[in-house]
């Protein structure tokens, strides 16, 4: 069975003195559907990794959680080289998992490899960060906004997304 | 967060005609978000997009997202990934479970994240 997140965190929360966080819900849910082949599409990335940035502390592998490597916008990078991205910030398993290896996390490298086979027909100009914030508002009316009108203008068919 | 805040975007792109696939490791939060498309990978959160130092499965992982987002019939398809994490499923134990944490450490991560809140809260400041 999957690990009951909500539940797990209602409970941490909880013990740690906190209260219980409100998850986002809806009962609806829009649905697109893909215009074209996957073979003529462009694909773009977006992934809640977040840029390295020197002399913020230890964002390496194994570092503890990072809260001064978090980013509050969005931003986005070349999609045609590998970045290098962190996930020191976001509450990733520290125990079972060392983040050692990015491509758990993002999947950039494969995605170069379907467009070179043809699976994809291209990935756009660049990837783009999702700031991880707990405020759902922000996220909605802020984050997700900004997010579509980059991926419009980089003649995005469909989304790939990528938490971490 | 990562795993709501994905689906919130992805629920907006879709809702402006932009089709989209999740790949990630926490069903519940996706599911109960509710989002069109989404690849479940059942490892420890950080794996989304496959195992550590596994190019195979790695590229399986992202084909199988592909493919759900090519055939999804409709919203809330979720497809879950046939890899799996390790045999022993003790893993699934460990994260953030108060069960398993004696006082001490408790009162350890209550600190931790009494810090982690005051950077944060200066970081959104400046």
């Amino acid at each position: 069975m999957p690990i009951p997140y909500m539940q797990r965190t209602r409970d941490y929360y909880l013990a740690l003195g906190f209260p219980a966080y409100r998850w986002a819900h809806f009962a609806d849910v829009p649905f697109a559907p893909l215009g074209k082949p996957l073979a003529e599409a462009r694909l773009a990335l977006i992934t809640t990794a977040a840029p390295y940035q020197p002399g913020l502390g230890d964002q390496g592998p194994g570092a503890k959680y990072n809260a001064a490597a978090k980013f509050y916008k969005v931003y986005s990078e070349p999609s045609d080289t590998i970045p290098d991205l962190r996930i020191s910030h976001v509450g990733y398993d520290r125990k079972h998992t060392h983040a050692k290896d990015p491509n758990t996390w993002l999947p950039l490298a494969q995605l170069h490899a379907a467009v070179k086979r043809g699976r994809v027909a291209g990935l756009t100009p660049r990837f783009h960060g999702a700031p991880t914030n707990r405020s759902i508002r922000i996220t909605v009316e802020t984050d997700a906004p900004e997010l579509l009108r980059r991926c419009r203008e980089d003649g995005a068919d469909a989304v790939l997304l990528v938490p971490t | 967060m990562c795993h709501q805040t994905v689906s919130l975007v992805a629920r907006h792109l879709e809702a402006n005609g932009l089709p989209t696939v999740i790949m990630g490791c926490a069903k519940d939060i996706v599911e109960h978000a509710g989002v069109p498309r989404f690849l479940f990978s059942d490892f420890p959160l950080g794996n989304s997009a496959g195992p550590p130092f596994d190019t195979e499965a790695q590229a399986l992982t992202l084909e199988l997202a592909l493919r759900v987002l090519e055939t999804a019939p409709a919203a809330r398809t979720t497809v879950q990934s046939p890899l799996r994490w390790s045999e022993d499923p003790a893993w699934k134990l460990d994260f953030d479970n108060p069960a398993t944490l004696t006082p001490e450490q408790i009162a350890e991560r209550r600190k931790e994240f009494d810090a982690v809140k005051s950077i944060i809260k200066d970081k959104q400041k400046s």
